[in-house]
Formats: C-alpha cells, structure tokens, sequence
C-alpha cells in the first residue's frame, strides 16, 4: 500500500467515501478483514440474536415455539433457584476476580524480586494456566476428598483442623472451594500480566521516593497501584467476563450443590435448556448471562480506556 | 528494589523467599498430587488417609484409562480438531490483522470494535442456537463442526496478538515490496510472515492449547465416543468391573494424560508463551 493511496482516502468527503465502500482501496481491504470477522459474528452475534428470539418463545424440543412476550422474563423473577444462581454468581464473581487480582499483584512483586531460576517459577505458574478448567476441578475433587482426603489429612497434621472440612458437602465451604479452585486456575495469568506491567515502570520515580524517604507500603499506594490502574482494569474486566460464565468449575467439582448452593447462572441456563430441553426459558435466563457480561466488559474497558488515557 | 541488595540471610529476605516458597507450593502442590495418585497401585489410591507419595510406585492406572478412553483415538481426535482449528484462526484472524495494521478503510474502528465486542458474547449464550443450528445442518458430532466453533472462538485471540506484531514492522518494508509489484496476500506471506514468525507460531500454540482445552462445545455438539475429544473423556471416569470405590488412580492417570502432552510445549517455549500471553491481552 502505497501511503499516498491511504491519505488520498482519508481526505475524501463522506459521501465519497461512502462510493468508495464497495470499490478500490475498501474493497482490497474488505476482502483481508471481512473472512475472520464474519466468521466470527456468524458464531457470536447471530446465535446471540437467536437467543434474544428464543427467549421471547416456549419453544422446547416438544414444542416448535410460539411467541409469548415476556412470558419467560416473568417466570424468571418467581424462579426462587434462579435468584439463588444470579446471587451465587455475583458472589463468585465479585470473590474470585477480587482475590485473582490481589493475590495475583501480590505474587508479581514476589516474583520481580526472584532473579535466579526464573524457568522453574515460570513453569509452575504456566501449569494450572495450561490446565483445562474441567481438568483443574478434577484434581481439586481428588483432593478435596473429606474423610481422610489429602487436603484434610494434611491440615490436621499441621494442627489447623480438628475436624474434617467439610469441602464440597457444606453449603457455604462449596462455595469457597469453587472460588478456591478458579482462583488457583487463574491467578497465575494475572500475575503474569501484572509482572509486565511492573516491568515497564519508570524506575527513576521509585528512586527519588525512596530518597524523599517514602517507605515500601507507602510507594506502593502512591506509585504502584496509580501507575497500575488501566492494568487493574483490564484483569478486572478479562476475569470478569471469565469468571461470571463459569461452567466447567461448577460442573466438575458440585454440579450446583449440595442443594443448589454453588448453582450459577451459566449451569443453571445449561441445565434448562439441554436436560430440561426448554430453549425458551434457558434462552431467558442466557440473555441475563449475555448482559451481565456485556456490563462487566463495558464498564472496565470505559475505566481503563479513562485510567490510560489521562 | 531494595530487596535485591540485602543480605542473604536478612530476616527480611528470608521472610519473602519463604512466601515465595509457599505460593508456588500452592502453585504446583495439585499437580504433584495427581501425579502420584496416577502413580499409585489401585489399592493405595483408596486407602485412606491419603498418601503424599506412592509407596509402590506402579504405571498400572495407564494402561487401563489408555483403553477405556480409546486414547490414542481421542488424541488423534484433538490434535486434529485444535490443530486445523488453531491454523485456520491464525491464518483469517493474521489476514485481517495485517488488514488493520496497515490500511485505512471506511468503518474500520467500527469493524475493530465489533471484534472486540464480541468477546463479551459467553460461550453459553451462543451455544444452544448453535447446537440446534447443527441439529438441522448435519454437523453435530462431526470434527468439522467442532472446527468450525474453535475458529470461531479463536479470532479474536489471533487477531488482537497478531496486530501487536504486525503494527511493531515498519510500513516501509511492504510499501517497498509492493512498488516491486508485489500482491498483498503475497506480501502478507512472503514478508510480513516471515518476520511475525515467532507471533505467529505463539499465535497457534495459544490457539492450540485453547482448543485441547475446550470442554463446553466439544461436550455438547458430539455424542459418539469416536468423535469425543479429549476433555470429553475426563467427565466419563472409567470404572473398573470389580470395583465400586472411586478410582482416584484411574482419574488422576487420565489428568495426567491430558497434561502432559502440553508439558514439553511449557518447557520449550516458555518465554514465548509468555510473550504471546502479553501481546493478546495487551490494550492497543
């Protein structure tokens, strides 16, 4: 592309432009980005679309699906389950997200300061990363296994528990122990990203702080975590959208229990529409998935668009 | 920073490297429990308390998962699957980010948009129309359907890490190429390419590794087992006849089957991954 070409283009009135859509410069380009972008919207934005009409029907597998209005919205606000799984899956996501981000900060700085066997500490961070979710609930139900379980067994030993911990069977430790396990699969991504950003700190304002005789906490608060900011928000916002569709983690470790403790929104949906096979109201229930995540996404890309450009 | 410079055995030193320490144990602690549940006999597998390390260290466990899974079927099933899915993805998700790097055209922030946009869209949400869709197309339970899906999902990985290679060439080096008379498509394979290789190759592992991950579609949209892929296998735990116990040795050998193909790619590129990891989630 010769640049004179591009500038030609720019320079153009829109209603030239608009000619040009279909012709010269936007057709050669059109033809390099069109392929992976429709690709990608026929499997994101139509079957969302299709889901948005879905959730306006009762079709199930019986039923070929009549329009209802809002007829499956209205029966989503007396489903007492579904408010329990919108509210667990505010509470796993708020938690998760919260301790990935701290913890995984933390680790970051533990890790700048490491300077030999970089390799080693790589590798186990890189492990529960490369790990499938599914895989990573597998190993943690091993281990949360509760009489005489590896996690029990070691905690007694080490004198922290007289009794066994109640991991999965308990209603409010499930809910922990789902949380445990994500943070585990997904701190290490964190750190990773917030290690390059640390990496890319001008060390000369340290520096001088140090000699203005600011102590670590307070060069944390003053420099780290400010200079931070459009980086906080990009973790928020990936995690975010990450932990509030979660599926495997719940699937592998309680399936929604015991009772409907750990249900959540994304298995809730999956239950109704794939066994129940009610598409009309597990369409419902994902067009609140799909606006939780929009909202999530939206609101820390907005935060780190104005943390960044400041 | 002032850590750096103190001496070895200042307490404050010591107290970090034992932090240190104590994350990567937690870190690395449920792998090294899966590999030595996967290699302890079936007995001590359920012999409670659990043990830390197998007392007679045995590779029975393998075997059996290996035929209870089909393995070497279902790896065959996700090496291709992942595989041709992680090359189409980074070849379109490539073409169109060298299509953004380096031309202007009309609605390009609006298409860069509707990329990114479209990571917001859960898998969930988008998966019953397609299941229903492939009911009526005749793709459920084949490999191209799977294919399709992981490309998909894929695009917007490639495409983001992609451009940050692609924008870090200088313009002049194609613009040169194209006064010898060189296509675009040409170029794009010829020049750019070649010099993005490393991105483009961490582009494809990353890929990759994505698709021998996936479970939510590679569960939903197959049903026979000569079709299942990997991570599939993991929800289906393989029991033996005699007994009725859980089989943690069995679970644990079939995990370890999972990981470790993906292990030597953690120990060769390491650096790279990392790298790759950075530049897709990096903001523009």
């Amino acid at each position: 592309m010769s640049s004179q070409i591009v500038d030609r283009a720019r320079s153009r009135s829109a209603a030239e432009r608009l000619g040009d859509a279909l012709t010269g410069v936007n057709a050669v380009a059109y033809c390099l980005v069109l392929p992976a972008i429709l690709l990608r919207l026929a499997f994101t934005l139509v079957p969302a679309l299709q889901t948005f009409w879905l959730s306006f029907t009762d079709k199930s597998l019986m039923a070929p699906g009549r329009f209802i209005g809002l007829a499956n919205y209205a029966a989503m606000l007396s489903d007492k389950t579904l408010i329990g799984s919108f509210g667990f899956t505010l509470f796993y996501t708020v938690t998760s997200v919260a301790l990935e981000t701290a913890l995984g900060l933390a680790i970051a700085m533990l890790l700048m300061r490491q300077l030999r066997a970089r390799w080693i500490s790589n590798f186990i961070m890189l492990l529960p990363w490369v790990m499938a979710p599914l895989l990573a609930a597998t190993v943690w139900k091993i281990m949360f296994y509760e009489d005489g379980g590896i996690l029990n067994q070691i905690l007694r030993d080490l004198g922290v528990i007289s009794s066994p911990i109640r991991w999965l069977s308990s209603a409010n430790t499930a809910r922990g122990s789902v949380v445990l396990v994500t943070v585990w699969k997904n701190v290490s991504w964190v750190a990773l990203i917030f290690m390059a950003a640390l990496a890319a700190l001008p060390k000369d304002v340290y520096e001088a702080a140090e000699v203005d005789g600011a102590n670590a906490w307070q060069r944390f608060r003053a420099i780290t975590v400010p200079m931070l900011r459009p980086t906080i928000f990009l973790v928020l916002m990936f995690r975010g959208m990450g932990e509030v569709q979660t599926f495997e983690q719940i699937g592998g470790l309680t399936r929604g229990g015991p009772g409907t403790a750990t249900q959540n929104l994304a298995y809730y949906a999956y239950q109704r529409f794939f066994q129940e096979l009610r598409y009309g109201y597990g369409s419902a229930i994902n067009v609140l998935l799909l606006l939780l995540t929009a909202l999530i996404g939206g609101f820390f890309a907005w935060r780190m668009y104005k943390a960044s450009s400041r | 920073m002032a850590a750096r410079t103190l001496p070895l055995l200042h307490p404050q030193r010591i107290l970090l490297m034992a932090l240190l320490v104590l994350v990567l144990l937690f870190l690395a602690f449920p792998v090294y429990f899966m590999l030595v549940t996967s290699l302890k006999s079936s007995g001590e597998a359920y012999r409670l308390p659990a043990t830390l390390w197998p007392h007679n260290p045995t590779l029975q466990a393998y075997p059996f998962v290996i035929k209870a899974w089909s393995y070497w079927r279902t790896l065959g099933n996700t090496v291709l699957v992942a595989g041709l899915a992680a090359f189409g993805a980074t070849m379109l998700g490539g073409i169109a980010a060298y299509g953004f790097s380096r031309m202007a055209f009309t609605g390009k922030s609006l298409l860069y948009a509707t990329v990114v946009g479209s990571m917001a869209i859960p898998a969930m949400v988008t998966l019953g129309p397609i299941f229903l869709a492939y009911k009526d197309l005749r793709l459920l339970d084949t490999h191209l359907g799977l294919i399709l899906v992981f490309m998909a999902e894929g695009i917007p990985v490639a495409f983001l890490t992609l451009f940050s290679y692609f924008k870090a060439i200088p313009k002049e080096l194609d613009e040169a190429a194209a006064i010898d008379g060189g296509s675009l498509l040409d170029i794009f394979f010829r020049i750019i390419v070649p010099i993005a290789l490393p991105g483009v190759a961490v582009t494809f592992l990353l890929l990759f590794i994505a698709g021998w991950n996936e479970f939510l579609f590679a569960f939903t949209l197959t049903i026979t087992p000569s079709t299942r892929l990997l991570t599939v296998r993991l929800f289906e735990i393989p029991i033996r006849a005699d007994a009725n116990t859980i089989p943690y040795d069995l679970i644990a050998a079939g995990g370890m089957l999972i990981l470790l193909p993906l292990v030597p790619i953690l120990l060769r590129v390491q650096k790279q991954l990392v790298e790759g990891i950075l530049a897709g989630a990096v903001k523009e």
